[in-house]
């Protein structure tokens, strides 16, 4: 009965759903996952950037900010010196150093959070567009890398397989961070600090160092995933680029429990949904308007939700600054 | 508690850097002296957004140079309910002209050019529904310059699949452009008498539809990898974003929008063989010119046309180019119906 709950119903329902789709048309139910996975990787991994702070007690809200720099900083940085490995290495740094702001105006300042989260957004705005020039180019993208003999597999191959390095890279962050938070000591620590830091002291762990390290390394995927954006999967920058990424990148958090391979799960359902519905304005198939077409996304997450989600609850010590107890 | 009071304080001064800071990487002009001034609002996006608000802009600084003591400078908008607040800013200068610029604005519009009777408005992309003298609005038939572009596409393509990746079908001039488009390839596919699949997705509306690159990068390689290799990207940096991806597939086709983009987006120069243009530039500054001599008000229609192929004229065959340069006369005098309303 264990494994009969309405959450794994729900994923099966979805894989039935695609291995009928796929032996009706093979080539386009491949075409339509493959650019979901590319609609959701970016999402999953802002939603890491929310889940390493929100986990140990820092709520984010500028993660969109801190996409927008990143990106920004890629491709500028990956323009000027024509290398994107610098750029990449540009984006992370700086994506870090915001991490370590939020931190700084979070723990030491015990400001606000969601005061703290929206200055990096407006500081993000801000300067990207003041800072923006355009008419440059980057050097290249980052190519698509097709591994051998795995791109061959029939579905599995396009959908997973051949995509850039970041791709890869970033959902080798998210399958590690699973790993990280459930399974080492550090990950245990993170947990106690976002849920009860006070315990989490008392046991020997400095809540501070351990908040600020977490958010400098959640700065630094939110980074990753700012070159993703511009150096792998567009290859440009305009202004506002990110697009709300952000925001939607905490929806999915949310949804997928504080959990990253939830998260995950929740961005590939709303990449598919994207998908799909893109997939209804190629195909023409059905006289439906396009603003129903375009508010599917929606109804369907909700619909999902309302199945699937049950009860969600945050971190106990969610945007609390850790104040310690007069001894 | 002086501590927080820092930290506020602290917080406040970034903040303040960061509200303060959209100011102006194209420089901004005073004309608060000039004896001829003329003010452009834009619409939500940049005066350098390399299409539309950047073409507008350049066509006010045209018009300005043409008109002795004439001074254009902008005020970009951030916030869709600012745009009263924005055309206040120069009516209440006492501006001799304001552009206004995007459909989005045309209420707006309507409303300010009763406000301030002494001053011209040139509404851009706006139906004039004002009965004011002062308010022209500049329109232009997009579904014209979709359609060649269409119709080239259709003599292009190698697969017989055309797609495109559009901003929001709600935005007339976005959907002219896709259904001129469509059109176009229709007819194309007819003279050759083969079928020609096309396929255009619009994105959502709403506040993101002009500048989700990724967006449009992510569906234009669903159309590529289905097959399309002749891709239509228009709305901003959405089009933007899929002009770029398909730069990055080898032998595939793009066509941009509202300006020659061979200039404003560098990184489509692999792909793109021309793009559906509207002479925003030329509309706008002949307005301006008529607004100190020889103003009509009611609707003022621009002129549309398709770009040159520049470095990819190779890829059109000179069979292609005199079909295209046959028909273009014909669709922008009407003789070849767009079959678009």
């Amino acid at each position: 009965m264990k494994y009969l709950s309405k959450r794994n119903l729900l994923i099966v329902l979805i894989a039935a759903a695609t291995a009928y789709f796929y032996s009706k048309d093979g080539s386009v139910t491949t075409s339509v996952v493959s650019t979901a996975t590319s609609f959701a990787l970016p999402l999953a991994l802002a939603a890491m950037v929310g889940i390493m702070c929100e986990r140990t007690g820092i709520v984010n809200i500028g993660i969109e900010g801190t996409l927008l720099t990143s990106a920004f900083v890629a491709f500028f940085v990956s323009s000027l010196t024509s290398n994107i490995l610098l750029g990449l290495a540009a984006s992370i740094a700086v994506g870090s150093l915001l991490g370590l702001l939020l931190a700084v105006m979070a723990v030491t300042w015990k400001m606000d959070q969601i005061i703290a989260g929206t200055i990096i957004n407006i500081l993000a705005t801000g300067l990207t567009s003041f800072l923006y020039v355009q008419g440059r180019t980057i050097p290249s993208t980052f190519p698509e890398y097709d591994i051998p003999k795995l791109m061959n597999l029939p579905f599995f191959g396009p959908v997973l397989f051949m995509h850039g390095p970041l791709f890869y890279f970033g959902l080798f962050v998210i399958l590690s961070l699973y790993v990280a938070l459930f399974k080492t000591t550090w990950g245990l620590r993170s947990r106690a600090v976002g849920e009860h830091p006070s315990s989490a002291d008392t046991a020997g762990v400095s809540v501070a160092r351990l908040r600020y390290i977490n958010v400098a390394i959640a700065g630094a995927i939110g980074g990753l995933t700012g070159s993703f954006l511009s150096l792998e999967l567009v290859g440009s920058f305009e202004r506002g680029f990110t697009a709300g990424k952000g925001f939607t990148a905490l929806a999915l958090m949310i949804f997928g429990r504080w959990n990253p391979l939830g998260a995950l799960a929740a961005a590939m359902m709303f990449g598919m949904t994207q998908a799909y519905a893109n997939q209804l304005m190629i195909d023409q198939v059905i006289q439906i308007p396009t603003q129903f077409i375009g508010v599917l996304p929606y109804i369907l997450t909700i619909i999902v939700l309302a199945i699937s989600a049950g009860k969600v609850r945050p971190p106990a010590a969610e945007g609390q600054p850790y104040e310690k107890a007069d001894a | 508690m002086l501590k927080r009071i820092t930290a506020t304080a602290a917080a406040l001064a970034i903040a303040t850097i960061g509200f303060s800071a959209p100011a102006q990487a194209v420089a901004k002009p005073d004309c608060s002296k000039a004896k001829f001034k003329i003010g452009v609002v834009t619409d939500l996006g940049k005066v350098d957004d390399k299409s539309f608000n950047q073409s507008a802009w350049d066509g006010a600084k045209d018009g300005a140079k043409n008109i002795s003591g004439g001074c254009a400078t902008y005020i970009e908008t951030t916030d869709s309910k600012d745009y009263a607040k924005n055309m206040a800013l120069f009516g209440d200068a006492k501006y001799n002209v304001i552009v206004t610029v995007g459909y989005l604005m045309q209420d707006a519009s309507a409303i300010a050019a009763l406000k301030y009777p002494k001053i011209k408005f040139i509404g851009v992309d706006q139906n004039n529904s004002s009965t004011a003298a002062n308010m022209t609005g500049l329109i232009f038939e997009e579904d014209k310059s979709g359609f060649l572009a269409g119709y080239l596409a259709g003599y292009l393509t190698k697969t017989n699949k055309v797609g495109g990746v559009l901003a929001a079908k709600e935005v007339p001039p976005v959907y002219r452009y896709g259904q001129g488009y469509i059109n176009g390839v229709a007819y194309a596919a007819k003279e050759q008498k083969k079928t020609i699949k096309t396929s255009v997705v619009y994105h959502e509306v709403g506040a993101t539809m002009f500048n989700d690159s990724p967006w449009g990068a992510t569906t234009a390689g669903q159309l590529l990898s289905q097959g399309y290799d002749v891709i239509f990207g228009a709305g901003g940096g959405t089009g933007n974003g899929a002009l770029a991806k398909v730069a990055t597939k080898k032998g595939m086709l793009c066509i941009g929008v509202d300006t020659d983009q061979w200039f404003t987006v560098p990184e489509a120069h692999p792909c793109l063989v021309t793009s559906a243009m509207k002479s925003l530039v030329s509309g706008v500054s002949d307005l301006i010119g008529l607004a100190q001599s020889g103003w009509s008000g009611g609707e003022y229609i621009g002129d549309a046309a398709i770009a040159p192929y520049h470095d990819l004229a190779s890829k059109v065959p000179a069979a292609v180019q005199a079909k295209v340069n046959a028909i273009t006369p014909k669709v922008l005098d009407g003789t070849v119906k767009t079959g678009v309303k």
